[in-house]
C-alpha cells in the first residue's frame, strides 16, 4: 500500500510547477515518509489528487496531462487499496480506480465546458515564477556571434498549427521573437531586456485596444503556438494576431510577451484580427534612431553619401519629420526611408558580400566597419545589424528584429500538421520606418544571398546554408508525431478558454447575454442527472435481485454506524452482532433478518410479494432508526 | 431457530445425561446418524467414544456391537463365513459382527489395510458379498470408527479415499470442568441405562424426512461456492469432492432437521462444515481444530 502511493509519487513530479504544488508535493512526500496509520495514507492519496488537480490548472500539454491522469489512476488505486483491504492485484485496482474516473467523466465534461474562466484557477500560472533556468534560445542582446551558436543547435524551438488553413506561404514564414532598438555601436539590446514585467503596462496601452469580452463575432484560433522555453517572456508569432490568452500581451514594438514563467513549454493561440497590427503604424521614438556616433566611422561615412544623394531627391523632404527626436540625430536632414532602402540595397548586391556561418571574430572596435569593408563575410545577424546601423546613420529610423524563419511543415499520421521550428532555423533581419507605410521588414541577408526582398524567397532559401534542415532522424519523426498530437490537444484544452465558452453557450441557447442564471441552472440540472445515471447505473451493475437491494440498502445503513459484515458471516449471525451493537433498535431487526432468512432459504410457498413488501417496510425502518441513532 | 418441539430433543437431553457436556457432538453424531453417514471418532482412548456409540444406539433401540481391530484381524472376522452343516450338507453362513445395526470399529488404524478396506466397502454398499453370495446388511446401518490420534505412527493410517466415506469427523474432547466434576460425582447414567421411547422405525421415518428438507437455490449456490472455492488453486487443503458436497448437504439437512427447521439455512451448513469437511480438506493429517474449515468459510465471502 505504501509503496503503491510512493509510486504515485515517482509519477506526479515529472510535471512539477507552481510554488503551491510545489510545497504540497513536499508536504506530501514528507507525510508519506512518517505515516503509519490508515488515514495517514488515506490523506497521502487525497493530497496527491489535489496536488494533480493543480497542477492540471497549470499545465496542459499533453505529455503532463497524461502523467497527470496516470497519477490520479495511481491516487485512487492507492485510495481503493485502503478502502477494499486485501486486494493485492494491481491491475485489479487500477481497472477500478479506470472505472471511477469513467464514472466522474460526465461531471468533469460538464464542469469543463461550462465552469467560469475566471477566478484563481486559470490564473495559477502566474505564481509559478521560480526556477527560471536560461535556456540556449534567442538573446536579447544581438552582438555578432551569438546567433551563429543559435545555427548549429537541431533543438526544438517552437511549434506552430494553423487550425481552419494550411501554412502561410514561405515568403511570410517570418516569425519575429524580440526587437533590438537599442545600439551602442556593437551590440543591438532588446528594450526590456531582462525585466519580464517591467514596462508591460505602457506597452500594453500602447498596443491598442484590448481584445476583451465584447468583442462580437470573435473568429476562433489561427495560430496555435507551443513554444519550448527559451528563458525569455517574448515568445515568436507571425507579427499579426490577436491573442486568445489573457497571459499575453502584445507591446508597440511588436514582440508579444507571456508572463508565465519564461522557465516553462508555453501553449498559447493567436486570433485572425482585420485591422493590420498596430505595432507596423506605432511611430518610431528617438531610440530608433539612437547611434554611437564616430564607433564605426566608415559606415558613417557611406549612410552620409547616401543622405546626400537622397536630400537631393526633391520628393524626400523631411521624411524624419515624422521624428520628434530625430533632431537629436546629428545633421537634422534625413533621406526618406525607402530611397535609402533602395540605395542600400543596391549598395548590398555590388558588394560581393559572401554568406558563412564560421566567421573570425570582428575587432572590438568598429566591428561593423571591419565587416562591411575588410571581412565581407557574415551570416544574418551580421547584415541585419550592419543594415540597420546604415540606416540610422543615414536618418531613418531603423532596428534589428531576431526570431525564426521558415521552418519545416510536418504532417503527422495524427494529430495536427503543423510548422516545426528549430534553433537552427533562428534568423534576424531589420526593419526599417518607411514615412507613409509604417515598419518595413527588409531582409539584407536576401540580398546577399542574390534573392529579391520579400519578393519570392521560395527561390533563394534563408535556408539552403544551414545544411539540411530536413535531414529528419527516426528519432525526429516520432517526436513529430508526438508534437502533432502534442497541439491538437492543446488546440482544444488549452484553448477552450472564455471566449470559446461564451460560443459554445450562444450557439446552444440563442443570442442572449443574459443566459447566467440559465446557464447556471442547467449545469446543475446536467449535473445532477448525469450524476445520478451513473449512481444509478453502478448500483444496478452491483445488485441482483430485490432481496439482495434491501439486505444491501441495510448493509449500507449499517457501513456508516462502521458496522460490516465479517469474512463468512451469515445473516443470522450479524443480525445477532447487530443486535448487540445497537440494543435500542426495534424488533424490526429480528423480522427483517428471520424474513429474509425465510424468503431465501424458505420452501416456496409462501407468498413472495407479500413478503418482499413486509420485508422493505422492516428495511425502511430499521434504516431510519439507524439513522436517528448513529451510535 | 425457535425449535423444541423438535422430536429427537428429548434423545438429545438422554445421551446428554451420559455424555456429560458433550451435547454439540452429541447432536452432530446425531445429524450423521439421520443422514445415513458413518462417523469417525478421533481422541483419546476413555473420552466417551464408546458411551456415545452405545447411547445412539439404545436412544433408537438399535443393536450394537464394538469390534476392537487389531492387526491380526481378518476381513471374515468382520462379515462372518460360511461354516459346513455336515448333517444337512450345506453351507451356512454365519454373520459377523458387522452385522449390526451400529457397529463400533475401535481403533480401526491399527487393523491391515485390507480389512480396512471390507469394512469400508461394505459401509458404501450396505451389503457384504462372501464366497459370491450377498448378504445384505441391516437398515439402519452406522458404523462409528474410532482411531487414536497420537498413536498413529505404527499403524495403517486410513489414506484419504476412504476417509472420504465417512461423514463426519468427531473430537470429543475432554470434558468441561462441571460435567467433570458431576461426573467423578456419579451422576452420569451409563449408557445401558439410558430411557428412550423411541424405535428403529423412528430412526427410519427421521432419516426419510431429512431427505424432503427444503435446500434453496441460494443455499446450493452457497454449498457450490465452498466446493468451487476448496478447488482454488492455491488454498491450502485438499479439494472437496462431489461426495463431499453431498455428505455436507445431507449434513445440513439433518442439522436443521434438529434444530427444527424444514428449510437449510447457510448457519447449518456452516455448524456440520468442519465435521464434515476438515478430515477430507487436511487429508487425515489434524492440524489445527478446522482451521481449514474456517479459512474456507471466511473465502466464501459475503453475506449470506
Amino acid at each position: 500500500m505504501g509503496l503503491l502511493t510512493a509510486a504515485a509519487w515517482g509519477v506526479a513530479p515529472f510535471s512539477l510547477l507552481g510554488g503551491l504544488s510545489l510545497s504540497l508535493l513536499v508536504l506530501t512526500a514528507l507525510k508519506l515518509r512518517e505515516a503509519k496509520q490508515r488515514r495517514e495514507y488515506r490523506l497521502v492519496s487525497l493530497l496527491q489528487l489535489v496536488t494533480a488537480g493543480l497542477l492540471g490548472a497549470q499545465q496542459g500539454e499533453l505529455g503532463s496531462s497524461l502523467l497527470q491522469g496516470l497519477a490520479v489512476l495511481v491516487a485512487l488505486a492507492g485510495l481503493l487499496q485502503l478502502e477494499l483491504g486485501e486486494v493485492t492485484n494491481l491491475g485489479k485496482l487500477l481497472r477500478r480506480s479506470g472505472q471511477l474516473v469513467l464514472a466522474a467523466l460526465p461531471m468533469a465534461l460538464v464542469l469543463f465546458l461550462l465552469f467560469p474562466r475566471l477566478g484563481p484557477f486559470s490564473d495559477l500560472g502566474r505564481l509559478g515564477q521560480f526556477g527560471a533556468a536560461a535556456t540556449t534560445g534567442l538573446s536579447t542582446t544581438l552582438e555578432p556571434g551569438t546567433i551563429a551558436t543559435l545555427t548549429q543547435d537541431r533543438s526544438p524551438a517552437a511549434r506552430v498549427a494553423f487550425p481552419g488553413g494550411g501554412p502561410p506561404p514561405a515568403s511570410q514564414r517570418l516569425w519575429r521573437v524580440l526587437v533590438h532598438g537599442q545600439f551602442d555601436g556593437q551590440s543591438w539590446r532588446s528594450l526590456n531586456a531582462g525585466m519580464a514585467g517591467a514596462g508591460m503596462a505602457e506597452a500594453d496601452i500602447a498596443a491598442g485596444p484590448d481584445p476583451s469580452l465584447g468583442a462580437p463575432q470573435t473568429p476562433g484560433a489561427t495560430q496555435v503556438w507551443l513554444s519550448e522555453p527559451n528563458g525569455l517572456p517574448e515568445v515568436p508569432w507571425s507579427g499579426a494576431g490577436l491573442p486568445l490568452d489573457r497571459h499575453l500581451k502584445r507591446d508597440g514594438q511588436g514582440q508579444l510577451r507571456h508572463d508565465g514563467s519564461v522557465g516553462v513549454r508555453k501553449l498559447y493561440s493567436l486570433a485572425a484580427e482585420p485591422a493590420p497590427a498596430t505595432w507596423r503604424r506605432q511611430a518610431p521614438t528617438a531610440q530608433d534612431l539612437q547611434m554611437a556616433a564616430g564607433t564605426n566611422p566608415r559606415l558613417e561615412t557611406l549612410a552620409a553619401g547616401w543622405r546626400r544623394q537622397g536630400s537631393g531627391d526633391a520628393q524626400a523632404v523631411g521624411g524624419a519629420k515624422a521624428v520628434e527626436g530625430a533632431k537629436a540625430v546629428e545633421g537634422a536632414k534625413a533621406v526618406e526611408g525607402a530611397k535609402a532602402v533602395a540605395l542600400a540595397e543596391a549598395w548590398f548586391r555590388q558588394q560581393g558580400f559572401r554568406y558563412s556561418l564560421s566567421n573570425p571574430l570582428l575587432p572590438e572596435t568598429a566591428p561593423l566597419d571591419a565587416l562591411l569593408f575588410e571581412q565581407r563575410q557574415g551570416f544574418c545577424g551580421h547584415y541585419a545589424s550592419a543594415l540597420s546601423a546604415l540606416m540610422r546613420a543615414a536618418g531613418v529610423p531603423a532596428r534589428v528584429v531576431s526570431g525564426y524563419r521558415g521552418g519545416t511543415w510536418v504532417v503527422p499520421l495524427g494529430g495536427s500538421a503543423f510548422l516545426d521550428l528549430r534553433q537552427s532555423d533562428a534568423h534576424a533581419w531589420s526593419e526599417v520606418w518607411i514615412a507613409g507605410e509604417g515598419w518595413r521588414t527588409v531582409d539584407p541577408t536576401l540580398w546577399v544571398l542574390g534573392g529579391t526582398t520579400g519578393g519570392d524567397p521560395a527561390a533563394t532559401s534563408v535556408q539552403a546554408p544551414s545544411a539540411g534542415a530536413d535531414r529528419a532522424g527516426p528519432l525526429d519523426w516520432v517526436a513529430r508525431q508526438w508534437w502533432g498530437l502534442d497541439l491538437a490537444w492543446g488546440e482544444w484544452w488549452l484553448g477552450f478558454d472564455q471566449r470559446s465558452q461564451e460560443r459554445l453557450l450562444q450557439r446552444l441557447l440563442g443570442p442572449y447575454r443574459d443566459w447566467a442564471g440559465a446557464l447556471l441552472l442547467v449545469a446543475v440540472a446536467l449535473t445532477l442527472a448525469l450524476g445520478l445515471a451513473a449512481y444509478g447505473w453502478l448500483r444496478r451493475r452491483g445488485e441482483g435481485d430485490r432481496l439482495q437491494q434491501e439486505l444491501n440498502q441495510l448493509l449500507r445503513s449499517c457501513a456508516r454506524g462502521g458496522l460490516v459484515p465479517m469474512p463468512g458471516e451469515t445473516l443470522g449471525q450479524f443480525g445477532q452482532r447487530l443486535r448487540q451493537a445497537r440494543p435500542l433498535l426495534g424488533p424490526e431487526l429480528e423480522d427483517f433478518v428471520g424474513l429474509l432468512q425465510q424468503l431465501r432459504y424458505g420452501r416456496p410457498g409462501a407468498p413472495q410479494q407479500q413478503g418482499l413488501d413486509r420485508l422493505s417496510r422492516c428495511g425502511q425502518s430499521l434504516r431510519r432508526q439507524l439513522r436517528r441513532s448513529p451510535s | 431457530m425457535s425449535a423444541i418441539n423438535s422430536p429427537v430433543q428429548p434423545l438429545i437431553a438422554a445421551i446428554g445425561q451420559v455424555l456429560l457436556g458433550k451435547e454439540h457432538q452429541v447432536k452432530l453424531a446425531l445429524a450423521c446418524l439421520l443422514a445415513r453417514g458413518h462417523l469417525l471418532l478421533e481422541d483419546l482412548p476413555g473420552t466417551g467414544k464408546t458411551s456415545l456409540a452405545e447411547a445412539l444406539a439404545r436412544g433408537f433401540g438399535l443393536n450394537f456391537r464394538r469390534v476392537s481391530f487389531t492387526s491380526d484381524l481378518l476381513p471374515a472376522d468382520l462379515t462372518g463365513l460360511n461354516i459346513f452343516d455336515s448333517q444337512r450338507s450345506h453351507f451356512d453362513f454365519h454373520p459377523g459382527p458387522l452385522f449390526s445395526q451400529v457397529l463400533l470399529a475401535d481403533e480401526i488404524n491399527r487393523a491391515s489395510p485390507r480389512t480396512q478396506s471390507a469394512l469400508l466397502e461394505a459401509m458404501a454398499n450396505g451389503r457384504v458379498s462372501v464366497d459370491g453370495t450377498s448378504h445384505p446388511l441391516p437398515e439402519p446401518f452406522l458404523v462409528i470408527a474410532t482411531q487414536n490420534g497420537l498413536d498413529q505412527g505404527g499403524t495403517s493410517p486410513l489414506p484419504e479415499s476412504q476417509l472420504d466415506r465417512f461423514m463426519m469427523r468427531l473430537n470429543l474432547g475432554f470434558p468441561a470442568r462441571e460435567s467433570e466434576r458431576a461426573l467423578l460425582q456419579g451422576q452420569a447414567l451409563k449408557a445401558t441405562e439410558l430411557a428412550s421411547e423411541l424405535t428403529p422405525a423412528h430412526l427410519q421415518a427421521l432419516q426419510q424426512q431429512v431427505q424432503t428438507v427444503h435446500a434453496s437455490p441460494a443455499l446450493l449456490d452457497y454449498v457450490l461456492d465452498l466446493l468451487a472455492r476448496s478447488r482454488d488453486t492455491g488454498r491450502p487443503g485438499l479439494p472437496l469432492s462431489p461426495r463431499a458436497g453431498l455428505a455436507l448437504l445431507a449434513a445440513a439437512r439433518a442439522w436443521s432437521l434438529i434444530a427444527g427447521r424444514d428449510h437449510v439455512l447457510p448457519e447449518d451448513v456452516q455448524a456440520v462444515l468442519t465435521p464434515v469437511c476438515e478430515h477430507r480438506l487436511d487429508g487425515g493429517q489434524s492440524r489445527g481444530e478446522g482451521g481449514l474449515s474456517r479459512r474456507l468459510l471466511g473465502a466464501a465471502g459475503g453475506l449470506r
